[in-house]
């Protein structure tokens, strides 16, 4: 009670931190659970299916399937903690513990608050995508030093599902309603996407259907830069990633204030 | 420039659908006072509160005018929440954080961080009685200290507002008497407090004006004594055990005696004890209470006895 507050209220980048810094530090405060997680799913995944799996599939092209495969998982990381993150952690602060509620209670306004969401969950995927390289590199399946781009690829694609799944959350009245989400697109677009087998092994309209999905350009993207095969068709990926994140992201940011403000 | 009154709303409307919560409600909060807000649940009281600080936006029409401290929440709520502290009715602390980590990382909120933190939060955590309590996580608290925590964190930006949505509902009878005692304290430091309780008790301790609001609208306004002395009889005489009415139903013609009957009590209102105590003499000792009007008999008078379950 000692400080003054005549001064105005904190600038916009450090209310976003702010925002972002919460989020951080809850979930750093359960290092263990949280962070060991990203480190092991990978492995498992990987045994599971790149080793035990991939000895019956061929590589495609000069790629053998066990890297192929593993140069997606990175991607579907990111994805997935974002997507967790902007659902049922989102939804559980809005309706639940009244996280939210408490924040607009401080100098912090509705767009400050969504965005350093988006952030966060960004770094997330940034931090998961990172989690799996580093369990990969040692065994040769994510080649170097192509592979370092793998963490911004994640921070992007946490942007991208990030926007998605706060516009899914503004529509959700009971929690529940998430699995038709997760069972019902993202994990059908985990096969439709080129992460476990190449789209031109898809008949020609599914092929379109894959380009629609959102999940596809990441994966290209972050595919083709880990190889250093840069085409002139990775603009058409970044285009539709800045596209996807600025409509879902402001959507999301128009129906989610109505919840938040009565 | 200051402004005369901390707080001044006038003709503020506010519809859920086509459910009035707010309806045309005008009162304003002079500065380094307590205003109450009262009335029975789904009055609009916190929907009102929620206006104050840019939580809710009250109805364009008919055009509503709120100023806080010379800003409209509703158009600069970080302003305004830069200068006052919230006290919720549901407690929102981050459970899985301790006492100290919930208050520095609101710190941040307010632009605060370094030694100023340090100092604002050490001196709240004194002030609130939770110096032992400082490294426990927030789910390990009870009701109480949860409470006091809460309200540590709505000062720590040193506000000139405090907003307290029921500060003490659901808290033991010492707890609320050490909270309303702080809330003195900080009254006399010169902070401006617009409270809500359906407790009259707490109404009647810390407020310096009231209003009693009923479904969204002002039925009472005026300072606690006064309305004691001015809008209710002085005594009351509450009959417990209903058989007993027709045995006294015909002392009830009386102009000074006023009755009210609840579901099971009767309950009669006189400014006259004597009057009272005759009626009494005819009853079994058990049938009856004799006692002063309160404001809590005022709240009911302005407000009727029906519950209101709509909200």
């Amino acid at each position: 009670m000692t400080q003054d507050n005549s001064s105005p209220y904190p600038p916009l980048s450090h209310r976003i931190y702010a925002v972002w810094y919460r989020h951080m530090r809850v979930y750093s405060s359960n290092l263990l659970s949280n962070g060991l997680p990203p480190f092991l799913e990978p492995l498992i995944f990987l045994a599971g299916i790149g080793l035990g799996l991939g000895k019956y599939v061929p590589g495609f092209g000069n790629v053998p399937y066990v890297v192929f495969l593993a140069m997606g998982l990175p991607i579907t990381t990111a994805m997935m903690t974002a997507a967790f993150e902007c659902s049922f952690g989102t939804f559980i602060n809005l309706e639940f513990n009244k996280v939210y509620d408490g924040m607009l209670a401080a100098p912090i306004s509705v767009n400050n608050l969504i965005i350093g969401e988006m952030l966060w969950a960004a770094t997330k995927g940034f931090f998961f995508a990172f989690a799996v390289l580093v369990v990969t590199v040692p065994f040769g399946v994510i080649p170097l030093p192509g592979g370092l781009v793998m963490p911004f690829i994640g921070f992007i694609t946490g942007l991208m599902f990030a926007s998605l799944s706060l516009l899914v959350t503004s529509y959700v009245k009971t929690i529940s309603f998430f699995n038709f989400y997760f069972t019902g697109f993202l994990s059908p677009m985990f096969f439709l996407s080129g992460v476990v087998f190449p789209l031109a092994e898809l008949p020609e309209v599914l092929r379109y259907v894959a380009e629609a999905l959102p999940l596809t350009h990441p994966v290209r993207l972050g595919r083709s830069l880990c190889l250093g095969q840069l085409r002139l068709e990775l603009l058409f990926d970044v285009l539709y990633i800045a596209a996807f994140i600025a409509l879902a992201g402001y959507l999301a940011l128009k129906r989610l204030r109505r919840r938040l403000i009565d | 420039m200051q402004q005369p009154c901390a707080i001044s709303v006038q003709n503020v409307h506010k519809s859920y659908g086509k459910t009035k919560a707010v309806n045309g409600l005008s009162f304003s909060v002079k500065h380094a006072g307590c205003f109450g807000l009262l009335g029975p649940n789904g009055a609009g009281k916190t929907t009102m509160m929620k206006m104050v600080y840019g939580k809710a936006e009250r109805d364009a029409k008919p055009e509503g005018v709120i100023n806080v401290l010379g800003f409209d929440p509703q158009h600069n709520p970080l302003n305004v929440r830069h200068l006052l502290g919230v006290v919720p009715q549901d407690d929102n602390l981050d459970v899985g954080l301790n006492v100290y980590q919930n208050l520095s990382l609101f710190a941040k909120f307010y632009g605060l961080s370094g030694s100023a933190a340090k100092t604002a939060i050490e001196h709240l955590i004194e002030m609130m009685e939770l110096t032992d309590k400082r490294y426990s996580k927030t789910r390990e608290l009870s009701g109480g200290m949860k409470r006091r925590l809460i309200i540590a964190r709505a000062l720590l930006n040193n506000p000139k507002i405090l907003i307290l949505d029921e500060p003490t509902t659901g808290l033991d009878p010492q707890v609320r008497h050490m909270i309303w005692d702080k809330l003195r304290l900080m009254k006399k430091d010169g902070i401006t407090m617009l409270l809500t309780t359906h407790y009259m008790e707490e109404a009647f301790q810390l407020c310096d004006d009231l209003i009693i609001m009923h479904k969204g609208e002002k039925v009472i306004e005026g300072q606690p004594r006064e309305l004691l002395e001015q809008s209710i009889e002085k005594y009351v005489l509450d009959i417990v055990n209903k058989e007993r009415m027709d045995k006294i139903k015909d002392c009830l013609n009386s102009p000074s005696l006023r009755a009210d009957i609840s579901r099971e009590t009767l309950h009669i209102y006189s400014n006259h004890i004597v009057e009272l105590n005759e009626i009494a003499s005819q009853l079994e000792p058990g049938d009856y209470f004799l006692r002063a009007a309160n404001l809590e008999d005022l709240f009911i008078k302005a407000t009727g006895r029906a519950l209101d379950d709509s909200g």
